[in-house]
């Protein structure tokens, strides 16, 4: 039982996708439960692969019983093991949450809805857990189109967006498929860890020497920035996260750009192996250079915003440029801190978003209408105060621990440019989030809260308490979010031990 | 000038897929024409398929089923099948994303009554 986990982490989405499709000629009704019940049986089997891979050591599944390099294989590792774990719990969460906004967002379309949830879902799970380079590449589109298509329902501007993002995103996944084909021609092998024992023993010095593999890694590269939406191509991110409707955004926002992050870690770690991918001082430059800009640049852009979504699409972008700055940093501080800050924000993003789309909800999301907010959804707000704490850094909450490894990352490896970077994009953070809070306690109402309140009454004093909170089907799994962030921040050293440090190479300084 | 060529001739068809990947890339970019972007993007994964088809490709070879009259024991006489297999599964995907762009495509005309974009932006901005 405990051997065929891996397959049993992925197959439930499939089998839960198809079902769905087919349920909504039978019975449309059950369709909710035959989904929550897929992304369930999905966590916990990647819960137990996640226990079971911590205290007994990797594990490694062949798909249909075919070996590698023929077959394709499923590779168990501690990060990838939790980070399943982390994505299909993240979407279980959402999918819990969002069960009104499902239903009133997609109108007659549940059932599509949910198909393509689950198999967007598939998709990632597929990402992190394959050890296939081309097969990588299928999951990535899996996961895309999906999300293409649950990203372009929603207002005016929804539909364009998600064209544009399809565009710029199967540019992003062709890059890595060329990139991949350089690397086919230099060594025969598609399976990640055959791949790099063949690149090790090809390129002893690193990659300056063969030029067709620093290709292969450039092209990659790209193809990876394009899709996390890393500074000069993160134009689609933003627009395509805002307009759509807010159970897609709570979904894909978490998703994407963090399991990209987490194939560019694997790439360096597992593919090329580190000695080679930080071999050419050029990319690392580089890449450092465009992460301290997509942090400026998005932390800067977030102040500009007039709504809540736009803003955390913003800060969005400065994270992912944490994740990538941190790789490229060359120690294991950097990389220890890019590895935690996957995990770190993907809980972060998910109780914003997630807040976001209750705030949404109830006021329209735009900073104007938030007045007397924390009178009137007292929980969802003080969701809002945990996850923007985190963004912030302060000490208990995970936010502060990435940051943390990071800095020091970047003061051992001289580039005070990011270090600063970071340090700014802090001080930033605490800007936008104390002048949401600032409206929250001290703003007005605006609107009646209510139908039958009126505008004479709109007071902070007359607003009844929890006047507009959600139910409590929407707010358990909020307040879940909120809670892992400070759970995720005092099980810092325990994570660092038994994930970073079981992936990163010993001898790494 | 020789060895020029020569190098042009060896390789000739790395040249001719990073053209056609550039002249789908520049459709992309420079046309206003959601189709004509579609068909970019078209072009520019049919130019990685080209590549990954032309690498498996060999002087002499056949096409890699087995015939009984060369048997198995020499692979150089059969072409690589492994990149064909791998772009029969590129070319479905990217079968899927065309669908997926071109409904969406459909739905923005039937939206906006038009296929270009800054057509559909100026009528989104006028909103």
């Amino acid at each position: 039982m405990t051997s065929q986990l891996p397959i049993l982490a992925v197959a439930p989405l499939l089998f839960g996708a198809f079902a769905v499709t087919a349920g909504r000629f039978f019975y449309r009704r059950a369709n909710y439960a035959v989904a929550a019940l897929a992304l369930a049986a999905s966590f916990s089997a990647s819960v137990l692969l996640a226990v079971s891979v911590l205290t007994q050591g990797a594990q490694v599944y062949f798909v249909g019983g075919w070996p590698p390099p023929i077959g394709i294989s499923y590779v168990a590792d501690p990060l990838s093991a939790l980070m399943l774990a982390f994505v299909s719990g993240a979407a279980l969460t959402t999918f819990l949450a969002s069960k009104t906004e499902i239903e009133t967002s997609y109108p007659l379309k549940n059932s599509a809805f949910y198909a393509l949830f689950l198999l967007a879902v598939a998709g990632h799970m597929g990402i992190v857990i394959t050890g296939d380079a081309f097969n990588l590449y299928v999951l990535v589109e899996v996961a895309a189109l999906s999300g293409y298509a649950i990203l372009a329902q929603g207002k005016d501007r929804a539909m364009l967006s998600s064209l544009n993002y399809l565009f710029v995103g199967s540019l992003g996944a062709s890059l890595y498929l060329l990139g991949m084909g350089y690397l086919y021609i230099m060594t025969g092998s598609l399976n990640m860890a055959d791949l790099s024992a063949i690149i090790a023993a090809q390129a002893p010095g690193g990659l300056v020497g063969v030029t067709a593999l620093g290709a292969a890694f450039a092209v990659i590269l790209a193809g990876l920035f394009i899709k996390m939406g890393l500074f000069p191509f993160h134009s689609w991110l933003p627009a395509a996260y805002s307009f759509c409707a807010a159970p897609a955004a709570a979904l894909v926002a978490p998703l994407t750009t963090k399991v990209m992050a987490y194939v560019l870690v694997r790439m360096c770690l597992s593919v090329f192996t580190l000695k080679a991918a930080w071999s050419v001082p050029a990319i690392n430059s580089l890449v450092v250079f465009l992460a301290t800009a997509a942090i400026l640049y998005g932390s800067f852009c977030a102040l500009a915003q007039k709504s809540l979504r736009r803003m955390l699409c913003f800060i969005l972008l400065a994270e992912v440029g944490y994740m990538a700055g941190g790789v490229f940093l060359g120690n294991r501080a950097g990389l220890t801190g890019t590895i935690y800050h996957i995990f770190a924000d993907l809980l972060m993003t998910l109780c914003l978003f997630l807040a976001a789309s209750n705030v949404e909800r109830a006021t329209g999301g735009r900073f104007a209408d938030l007045g007397g907010l924390f009178r009137r959804m007292p929980v969802t707000a003080a969701a809002l105060v945990m996850g923007g704490l985190s963004m912030i850094g302060v000490p208990p909450f995970c936010g502060f621990f990435s940051k943390w490894y990071l800095l020091s990352g970047a003061m051992a490896a001289g580039s005070y440019g990011f270090a600063g970077a970071l340090v700014i994009s802090s001080l930033v953070n605490a800007v936008l989030f104390f002048r949401l809070f600032e409206i929250g306690f001290f703003g007005r109402p605006g609107a009646a809260c209510g139908p039958d309140e009126a505008a004479g009454q709109a007071r902070p004093g007359a607003v009844p308490l929890f006047c507009d909170e959600m139910p409590a089907a929407r707010l358990a799994p909020l307040c879940v979010a909120a809670a892992s962030l400070v759970a995720m921040g005092l099980l810092t050293g325990d994570f660092v031990r038994l994930v970073a440090d079981a992936v990163l190479p010993p001898g790494l300084g | 000038m020789h060895g020029l060529l020569a190098e042009f001739g060896d390789k000739f068809h790395y040249y001719a897929y990073f053209a056609i990947m550039m002249i789908g890339l520049y459709a992309m970019i420079a046309k206003t024409n959601l189709l004509k972007k579609c068909i970019g993007l078209g072009i520019f994964q049919t130019a990685i398929m080209l590549f990954y088809v032309s690498i498996g490709a060999k002087q002499g070879a056949t096409i890699p089923i087995v015939d009984p009259a060369l048997g198995t024991a020499d692979p150089a006489l059969y072409a690589n099948p492994l990149p064909q297999v791998l772009m029969l599964t590129a070319i479905v995907v990217s079968v899927a994303t065309l669908g997926v762009a071109l409904a969406l495509v459909q739905n923005l005309h039937r939206d906006h009554g038009s296929i270009e974009e800054d057509e559909i932006l100026q009528r989104l901005r006028g909103q």
